[in-house]
């Protein structure tokens, strides 16, 4: 089980967008945001496009976007939507 | 196995809120697409709400800004959405309409119109109608309703969709409208140009009343025909380049003719503007028509007035010129008169040493002196009186009018600065001597009148004259005040003065400018302000010199032996005519033509007829025309004389006939001459 450790990054989050819908927009906006002034050097970003790589979206268990996966650390918690609620966001990234 | 049953527990709430957390983002419509798992095809979501939305908002935004009420009925008269306009047409809010009746909202007379409507609807016809609404006060609108079925899913008729439109306000916008028209209609009839309308082909389309009455139609009798039908045919082609120019663009006034219902041209300045129709293409011509007749009739009677206004100003000081040396001859008439009785009671006294010289001589030259003043004023005076009828273009002595102008002012200078005249041996100009010392004097007394009375040792007006090619060019200058640039631009416009209200015309100079153009010179300034203006008048040289009436030459002459009639109804003319002439001829008086005519019928006959021309009853001209029937040999020997009050007819006479004029006054040596060399010329005549 991975540890918090202080090299590498500890949070590792996947976000599940449309293409360029405007809530995937929106929410990719709101989530550089949100890394870079809180989580600049800990955090492992992948954005994925379910028009491009549905399986993965379904693997992932994903049916709607955007919806923003905290891949690590487990539990595995997900924030559905165009991610415009910062504390909801935070308070997911923080979750033990 | 109670971690695992938590495990499972903590997975399953996730999952409820994950689940719960869709269902929110969804309804708040942040989510862009749904993805299947069934097959993994994933559908845009976000895309498709959006678009639906915003077609929806369109057509809402369209049926509430619509200027049209709008309501949807159902077949029984349900109503069933109806639009905030059409609420307020009835002052009832959209939730009090909607679920009610048609009826409730419809006057009783017009319930049957609508319910024939309703049933025929499934039909899928739209119709249009005039009906009423009726108004929550019970007032009725009137409206225009335009019906249009809608259908249902299963193709049936759903209900109606009615259009209306309130038709009281279109009936005010209407009035308004027709007022506005009649208004401008109001403008264009009672303006004073003529106003006509031509069509791209130069038919006439629509004239004004003013322009109907110019040429002597009724109403619209020239609608119809083409423009060139009241154009007389000599301006056809010009009229047509104009009318080309226009379609070319251009926007120009142009002078030119029209002909009255009567036959007789009227002078007329049409402004056109170019008519264009909404795709810009030229659709015809708007013309602004000015009877310039009445114009140029008005401008012959203000050059008049301000050649009297001229006179008018300039009467005080000539009358002042003309009192001195008539003081001095009255003077020294009566020193004379004295000198007469004297030698009548001692004719010794002639003889003790100077008395002779000092008692007659002396007198008699100052007498003759001041009387020869009296004669050039008065001559220089007749050049401003002369009327207009007589204007005509001789060839003039630049330099002898511009002397007479300079005498007229000189009371004006004097006083103000010194005069210097520059005057250069030029040829004859093409002029009016009349007019053109209007406007010298105009321009000498402007140049007096801007420097301050006092000072005439700083102060010069200079006047000089130079021929310059085929021109002559004429200069006058002060050191007065000068002219600002912004005034210099406008003092040649009639009736802008700097001069105090009641000191000038302000028409001097349009005048002025005017006179000059018309002899084909040209009339400019040169100012600066404090330095002083220099006027420029440029006149024509004469091309072909053509002499005023020929008068006779001074010149020294003897005692006149032939038999004269001198025919002059002021007795004391003829008197001074008989002495200067009895020396050694005979000398007869006759007061009237008419007692010349009775001589000359009793078989009088004489070398030389002195006649007067302008006389009561019967004129020197008239007694011409009678002799030249009676007796041609007699009519040949008449000479004239004349106190200056030409009228055209007389110097048409005089020209035409080539005949000799002596002009009043004369003196005795003078008029021996004439005499004699005009019995000279008829001996020559008869050889």
């Amino acid at each position: 089980m991975p540890t918090r450790g202080s090299t590498g990054p500890a949070l590792k989050l996947r976000l599940y967008v449309a293409g360029n819908g405007p809530n995937s927009v929106l929410a990719r906006h709101n989530l550089a945001t949100l890394c870079t002034t809180a989580f600049s050097d800990v955090c492992d970003l992948e954005v994925v496009d379910l028009l491009e790589f549905p399986h993965r979206a379904i693997a992932d268990d994903v049916v709607v976007t955007p919806t923003l996966l905290r891949v690590s650390p487990l539990p595995a918690l997900r924030v559905i939507g165009n991610l415009s609620d910062a504390g909801k966001v935070l308070a997911m990234l923080r979750a033990t | 196995m109670s971690d695992n049953v938590d495990a499972v527990n903590t997975a399953l709430r996730i999952r409820l809120a994950d689940v719960e957390a869709t269902m929110q983002a969804l309804l708040s419509g942040e989510i862009d697409a749904v993805i299947d798992p069934r097959d993994s095809s994933p559908v845009l979501l976000a895309l498709a709400q959006k678009a639906l939305r915003e077609s929806e908002e369109r057509y809402r935004t369209i049926v509430e800004t619509a200027n049209e009420g709008i309501w949807l009925l159902e077949l029984d008269g349900t109503i069933t959405f109806v639009n905030e306009k059409l609420a307020t047409m009835l002052v009832h809010g959209v939730p009090e309409v909607v679920g009610r009746s048609l009826y409730d909202f419809l006057p009783d007379s017009f319930h049957g119109l609508a319910a024939a409507r309703l049933a025929r609807a499934p039909l899928g016809l739209a119709e249009e109608s005039d009906s009423a609404l009726r108004h929550q006060s019970g007032r009725e609108i009137a409206v225009l309703v335009r019906t249009s079925p809608i259908g249902d899913a299963s193709g049936g008729c759903a209900g109606v969709l009615a259009m209306i439109t309130d038709t009281t306000r279109r009936s005010v916008a209407e009035r308004k409208l027709r007022e506005s028209e009649a208004e401008y209609r109001q403008i264009v009839e009672s303006t004073t140009d003529g106003i006509i309308k031509l069509d791209k082909y130069g038919t006439i389309v629509f004239v004004n009343a003013r322009f109907s009455e110019m040429l002597g139609y009724a109403g619209s009798e020239l609608v119809g025909s083409h423009v060139l039908s009241v154009v007389p045919p000599a301006e056809h082609a010009s009229v047509r380049d104009a009318l080309r120019r226009r379609e070319a663009g251009a926007s120009t006034a142009t002078d030119t003719f029209y002909t009255h219902r009567n036959g007789t041209d009227i002078s007329v300045n049409i402004a056109g503007s170019v008519l264009r129709d909404e795709t810009g293409q030229f659709s015809g011509v708007l013309g602004l028509v000015r009877d310039m007749t009445e114009r140029n009739k008005l401008q012959a009677e203000l050059i008049v007035s301000d050649r009297m206004a001229s006179v008018g100003t300039l009467a005080a000081g000539v009358a002042h010129e003309i009192n001195n040396p008539l003081a001095a001859t009255i003077a020294n008439l009566e020193f004379l008169s004295e000198g007469v009785a004297t030698l009548e009671r001692d004719r010794t006294a002639v003889r003790q040493g100077d008395w002779l010289r000092l008692r007659f001589t002396e007198p008699l030259a100052d007498a003759r002196e001041a009387a020869e003043r009296v004669r050039r004023i008065v001559k220089d005076l007749m050049i401003f009186s002369r009327s207009p009828v007589d204007e005509q273009q001789w060839s003039v002595d630049v330099n002898g009018v511009l002397e007479s102008s300079l005498r007229m002012a000189w009371n004006e200078i004097r006083h103000r600065a010194e005069l210097v005249k520059d005057l250069a041996d030029v040829p004859v100009v093409r002029a009016d001597d009349a007019r053109l010392g209007q406007v010298f004097l105009n321009l000498i007394v402007n140049a007096a009148q801007a420097i301050p009375v006092g000072h005439v040792a700083q102060h010069e007006i200079r006047v000089s004259s130079r021929r310059d090619g085929d021109a002559v060019v004429v200069e006058i200058s002060d050191t007065g005040c000068g002219i600002g640039a912004d005034d210099l631009e406008r003092i040649f416009d009639a009736f802008y003065t700097t001069k105090p209200v009641g000191e000038g015309t302000g028409l001097g100079l349009a005048i002025c400018r005017r006179i000059v153009t018309d002899m084909g010179g040209t009339l400019t300034v040169r100012s600066t302000p404090g330095v002083g203006s220099t006027f420029i008048v440029t006149l024509q040289v004469a091309t072909h010199p053509e002499a005023a009436p020929r008068a006779a030459a001074p010149a020294a002459g003897a005692a006149y032996r032939g038999r004269v009639l001198v025919v002059d109804d002021e007795d004391i003319v003829a008197r001074g005519v008989e002495r200067a002439l009895d020396e050694g001829g005979h000398i007869q008086r006759a007061p009237s033509a008419d007692a010349a005519l009775a001589l000359v019928l009793g078989g009088e006959r004489y070398d030389v007829i002195l006649c007067d021309l302008m006389m009561p009853n019967m004129t020197g001209m008239e007694l011409h025309d009678r002799l030249v029937e009676i007796a041609p040999g007699q009519a040949r020997r008449m000479m004239f004389m004349t106190g200056g009050a030409f009228t055209a007819e007389a110097r048409q006479f005089i020209t035409s006939m080539d005949l000799v004029l002596l002009e009043k006054p004369f003196g005795t040596s003078e008029l021996r001459t004439a005499v004699q060399q005009f019995s000279a010329s008829l001996a020559e005549g008869t050889q």
